[in-house]
């Protein structure tokens, strides 16, 4: 006898299973035209990323609405979509959720790094149907890029600039003539034309090699989008606010952390990432991200160490590690923040984090 | 509501009201057209009626107290507010300014009239702005009114801003406008001899239309007077689309006049084109490549995102966003400019510059020769025409020439009041300068006549502005001592030394206050060379100098005798104050302490093991250069160590050259120090060496020669003198690392007894 079990919990679902309703209500819904190959039109693939509260769809990226249009728009033309930026800015996010509204379908992933090949790009082969069958179509095993054009999909390409160029070029033909040579196989399969709604997201990171080293020809068939941080403090503060909650909530500590304690720490990353022109920008990246994993972070000592009452000082505690990373420099531009920003500042908590000053290394 | 009463809240700066007023007032045929504007121009609404070329601008200044207020209501083809003048005009209104004048108190933060109001208060535009998922209420504005269809369009406009209006508390400055506006308004209705159209921003209309209604005095309102003891004006001045698009913050309005100047002429789709060619081009100048690729591509874009925004025709973000999108193939460092709001900031992506800079155009508005203009006007032109200083040129001026003098003083008190056109090559930069000619480049352009205009809330004659310009920038100096010797020279060139009292004082307060050493002597410096021997500016002998020149000695010697520091490289700021103090004493015995009393201090401060070893030097120089005897060996001792030694040279020589080189030279100050670095062991000299190279540089080749041959004279060698400072070419660095290496190759030798000295003893 066998008893189904309940589906197992996933750490993360992908975009277009975690919002398949919001998908599904938008894409009834959806009477505008829809481009070729889409899932649905440019209105509702905005709608649904930049949220709507009468049709209740969630705001899901905090930024400015016209980066989604241009970015939409850019993906129903002939060009691939660039997104660049710090790290941390949710890129990574964004192409999720577009390449979720776009092709109903966020997992055909190219991962790049150093050591990515054109097999993870474009295909690659089952070594014993090869042997026994010679290269056909069953032996061939379709990389995100093939599948991707064969089924008409947008295909995300992470982390693009940190692949060797001569991987990233890789990209060229199937991006300018639509089209992918599979010179092994014999026939029509040797060629994969790109069916109507293929298209490119890329995401490259400027702390990284940047985009400067890409091919021109590349870069020409891309449309940048560069992504920012989030321009408006209170924007911040909330996201900053939800999700250090919803992180605390997984981590088994009830309570959200403190307001107080985190409109400093905002402060504190917005303070240090601008740092207007005084050099002392830091080198280490203070995305909001980071932010939310130091709010975790704080909220976890408070909650196990101190019993609940989360204090400004542990920011410095926390930042010193996870923001200041190893940088020598970086730490000497937190401490004179912390030594000479931070008094002037009036508020219990900025106090307390002038005082903390010394819990820095070294 | 009155039915007779019609108010049309605008934005300042859109076409697509302007249309409206235009529409409407062709429609009702008003007997009244009253508009927010500067009531107190309404007598002289007739110089607007001139056949000008906009943008201008009615400039209307304050001066009262020392303080200077200005501000703008700038106008171009396109404000309601001129439509609402010409239309109004044309169809025989009754036209009328309503709105309190610009030195009314609620002006005071006030630079630009037609600014958006409701930026002022936020919340409401930025609930619209998520709810309709545009970037800022420009896209916003653009998305609901100049792009959208005209049909309904003033309905759209009162809800609107009834909206904007409705949950803000308007702050006292704008309630007291809305109360003065609705004054007239009401007086215009009690006439009753037909409609009464307003033409306001948006942000007043609601509270107008509730005012109009309330009940209150219906006679015309008098216009309020400005405070007693001020100066004020108005005046119409040529404006430009560079300075329209330019005010930031709460000042700023519509931006890109030029892309709303073409919609406004053109219609949005000849605009977009025009504008995309534009940019183009100006990109293709500046060897930036626009492939037509690119263009197509753009186009596409911009097409794209109308539809997807709901757009039947492309608008002003389309625009910038296809073309971005298209164009630019890096990281940003800045966002797009148009996806805030306010100026651009540095880091901005030249492209983004270039396209920014496109639509905002170049346009600069004309005025009808007939046109009054403030009395400076007058002078300055009367200036430029006696003296010759017209047009585009280059001119050299003789200052010991009287006529040439004049026209100097007069140009600086031009580039005082920082006109356009007048631009100073080179001359005198300070009171000691040999140079008696100054060269000046010319420049005429269209820029000039709103300057000068604007210039006029200074005075009514150049010499006049200019003092009140002197004036300002001591109080803004505070006590900046280097912001006031700039001021203080600044006065001599304009040939208004004699008369700021003011700017005496100003001195003393700022010096007694400094405690910058290096700073008391910069002023001490242009104060002495300006009393000593200007008879170029004619400042010699003059009282105001002499009050600066006592201030500054004595703060001087007091500062210096309290400056506390360890070995540090030489300052030369601090060095050349003592030299000033040395020259003062010398040339202006009667304006400081004497001299007596001056060396006692210095040379307290040379035998001072606290103070840093430059100053110590540099005392020791001045007591001797003030007649006290120099004790070279003891003294130089007391700073032998090799991290003193030669800033404490670098100190002396700078303040006491003529007496190191016109001493005896067996007890001198060379032999000294000779004997010290003789005693020196090869590190401690390296150490010491940088610090006395500096020093030694204080001579000029030729006394350097002089002190060598003593030097050689003293040890007896065979050398020349000149041997010793002939300059190797090789690479200081590749000595030193040489040092180093026979270094190592004698120790290595001694240890494995392999010298000569160990040889022989075997």
């Amino acid at each position: 006898m066998t008893r189904t079990s309940p589906e197992p919990k996933l750490q993360r679902p992908p975009a277009e299973r975690r919002y398949a309703d919001e998908l599904a209500k938008l894409t009834a819904d959806d009477t505008a035209p829809r481009p070729p190959g889409w899932a649905m039109s440019l209105q509702a693939a905005r709608t649904f990323i930049v949220g709507d509260d009468k049709l209740g769809i969630a705001r899901k990226f905090v930024g400015d609405p016209s980066l989604i249009d241009r970015a939409l728009v850019t993906l129903a033309t002939n060009r691939g979509l660039m997104l660049v930026g710090d790290p941390g800015t949710a890129k990574s996010l964004l192409s999720e959720l577009i390449a979720a509204a776009v092709s109903g379908d966020s997992t055909l992933t190219i991962q790049g790094g150093a050591a990515t090949t054109e097999d993870q790009i474009a295909y690659s082969w089952n070594y014993s149907l090869l042997v026994s069958e010679g290269p056909t179509r069953r032996a061939l095993v379709p990389a995100p890029l093939h599948q991707g054009m064969a089924e008409g999909r947008v295909v995300r390409f992470e982390e693009i600039t940190r692949c060797p160029l001569e991987v990233q070029d890789s990209l060229l033909s199937p991006l300018s003539d639509r089209v992918l040579a599979v010179p092994e196989l014999e026939g029509s399969d040797g060629m994969v034309f790109a069916r109507e709604g293929f298209n490119i997201i890329a995401t490259a990171n400027t702390r990284d090699r940047g985009v400067n080293e890409m091919s021109a020809a590349l870069k020409r068939r891309f449309n940048f989008e560069t992504v920012f941080p989030i321009g408006d403090f209170d924007t911040e503060l909330a996201l900053v606010e939800a999700e250090a909650a919803a992180a605390l909530e997984r981590s088994g500590v009830p309570v959200p952390p403190s307001r107080d304690v985190l409109e400093v720490l905002v402060h504190v990353f917005r303070d240090l990432r601008s740092a207007d022109g005084s050099g002392d920008r830091m080198q280490s990246v203070m995305s909001t991200a980071e932010a939310v994993s130091v709010a975790h972070a704080v909220g976890i000592k408070a909650w196990y160490l101190r019993g609940g009452e989360a204090a400004a000082g542990d920011i410095v505690d926390c930042m010193a590690g996870a923001a200041a990373k190893d940088n020598a420099e970086d730490l000497a531009r937190l401490r004179r923040y912390l030594e000479q920003r931070a008094p002037k500042r009036k508020g219990r908590h900025w106090q307390d984090l002038h005082q903390a000053r010394n819990l820095l290394p070294g | 509501m009155p039915d007779d009463l019609h108010v049309i809240g605008v934005r300042h700066h859109s076409p697509a009201c302007a249309r409206l007023v235009a529409d409407t007032v062709d429609r009702l045929r008003p007997a009244h057209v009253l508009i927010e504007g500067p009531a107190d121009f309404n007598d002289r609404l007739g110089e607007l009626a001139l056949a000008h070329t906009p943008p201008i601008a009615i400039y209307s200044y304050m001066a009262a107290g020392g303080a200077a207020r200005r501000s703008w209501s700038p106008l171009c083809d396109y404000s309601p507010e001129w439509l609402a003048l010409t239309k109004g005009r044309e169809t025989g209104a009754a036209v009328k300014f309503i709105d309190l004048p610009a030195w009314h108190d609620a002006f005071a933060e006030v630079e630009n009239r037609y600014s958006d109001a409701e930026r002022r208060y936020a919340d409401a535009t930025e609930r619209l702005c998520r709810e309709f998922a545009v970037d800022n209420t420009d896209a916003l504005w653009d998305h609901l009114v100049e792009i959208a269809d005209p049909e309904g369009l003033a309905e759209r406009l009162d809800r609107y801003f009834d909206l904007v209006r409705g949950e803000a508390e308007a702050t006292e400055p704008d309630s007291a406008r809305e109360r003065h506006m609705a004054e007239w308004i009401r007086a215009a209705l009690a006439e009753d001899d037909g409609p009464v159209l307003v033409v306001c921003g948006g942000f007043h209309a609601p509270a107008l239309r509730r005012l109009a209604e309330a009940g209150g005095p219906r006679a015309w309102p008098e216009v309020p007077g400005p405070p007693p003891d001020a100066v004020v004006g108005s005046f119409l001045v040529p404006y430009s689309f560079k300075r329209l698009d330019a005010f930031a913050g709460y000042q700023s309005g519509m931006p890109s006049p030029e892309y709303y100047q073409r919609l406004w002429d053109d219609g949005a789709e000849t605009a977009a084109g025009a504008l995309v060619e534009l940019i183009a081009t100006r990109l293709r100048g500046k060897h930036q490549i626009v492939s037509t690729a690119d263009l197509i591509g753009a186009r596409g874009l911009t097409e794209g995102l109308a539809r997807l925004r709901g757009h039947d025709r492309p608008g002003r973000t389309d625009l910038l966003d296809g073309l971005a999108s298209a164009l630019i193939s890096d990281d940003l460092e800045q966002p797009l400019p148009w996806t805030r709001r306010g100026t651009l900031t540095a880091g901005t992506h030249p492209v983004v510059v270039e396209m920014t800079a496109a639509l905002t155009g170049s346009r600069t508005g004309r005025l009808h020769p007939d046109t009054p203009a403030p009395p400076l006007v007058a002078d300055v032109e009367g200036a430029l025409e006696r003296l010759g200083l017209g047009g585009t040129r280059r001119l050299r001026l003789d200052l010991t020439d009287a006529r040439d003098l004049e026209r100097s003083r007069a140009l600086h008190c031009l580039r005082l009041l920082e006109l356009p056109g007048f631009t100073r090559q080179d001359g005198p930069s300070a009171g000691s300068d040999v140079t008696a000619e100054e060269h000046w480049d010319l420049r005429d352009g269209d820029g000039r006549l709103p300057a000068v205009i604007e210039a006029g809330v200074y005075g009514a004659t150049l010499g006049d502005a200019a003092q009140t310009v002197l004036e300002h920038r001591i109080d803004r100096a505070g006590g900046d001592l280097d912001a006031l010797s700039g001021v203080l020279f600044g006065a001599a060139l304009c040939g208004r030394a004699h008369l700021t009292d003011r700017l005496g004082r100003a001195v003393a307060d700022g010096v007694a206050d400094c405690g910058d050493l290096a700073a008391v002597g910069a002023a001490l410096t242009v104060a002495l060379a300006l009393w000593r021997h200007d008879h170029l500016f004619g400042t010699a002998g003059s009282e105001l100098y002499a009050t600066v020149i006592t201030a500054c000695a004595e703060r001087a010697m007091w500062l210096a005798e309290g400056l506390r520091a360890g070995p540090g490289p030489a300052d030369l700021g601090r060095l050349k104050t003592l030299a000033a103090v040395r020259d003062a004493v010398r040339h202006a015995p009667s304006l400081t302490p004497p001299a007596a009393s001056v060396a006692a201090t210095a040379r307290r401060i040379a035998g001072d093991g606290a103070a840093p070893p430059d100053l110590r030097g540099g005392a020791a120089g001045l007591a001797w250069s003030l007649g006290a005897s120099l004790d070279a060996a003891g003294a130089a001792a007391g700073v032998s160590e090799p991290d003193r030694l030669g800033d404490w040279l670098a100190g002396l020589f700078r303040v006491a050259r003529e007496e190191v080189l016109a001493e005896a030279a067996e007890h001198g100050v060379v032999h000294a120090v000779d004997e010290i670095v003789g005693d020196m062991t090869e590190q401690e000299f390296l150490v010491a060496l940088p610090a006395l190279r500096q020093a030694f540089a204080f001579f000029p080749p030729r006394e350097r020669a002089q002190i060598a041959e003593q030097l050689v004279a003293l040890r007896g060698g065979g050398e020349s003198a000149h041997s010793m400072l002939d300059r190797h070419d090789a690479d200081p660095l590749t000595v030193a690392a040489a040092h180093a290496l026979e270094a190592r190759v004698d120790e290595v030798l001694t240890r494995e007894h392999l010298t000569a000295a160990t040889e022989e003893q075997r």
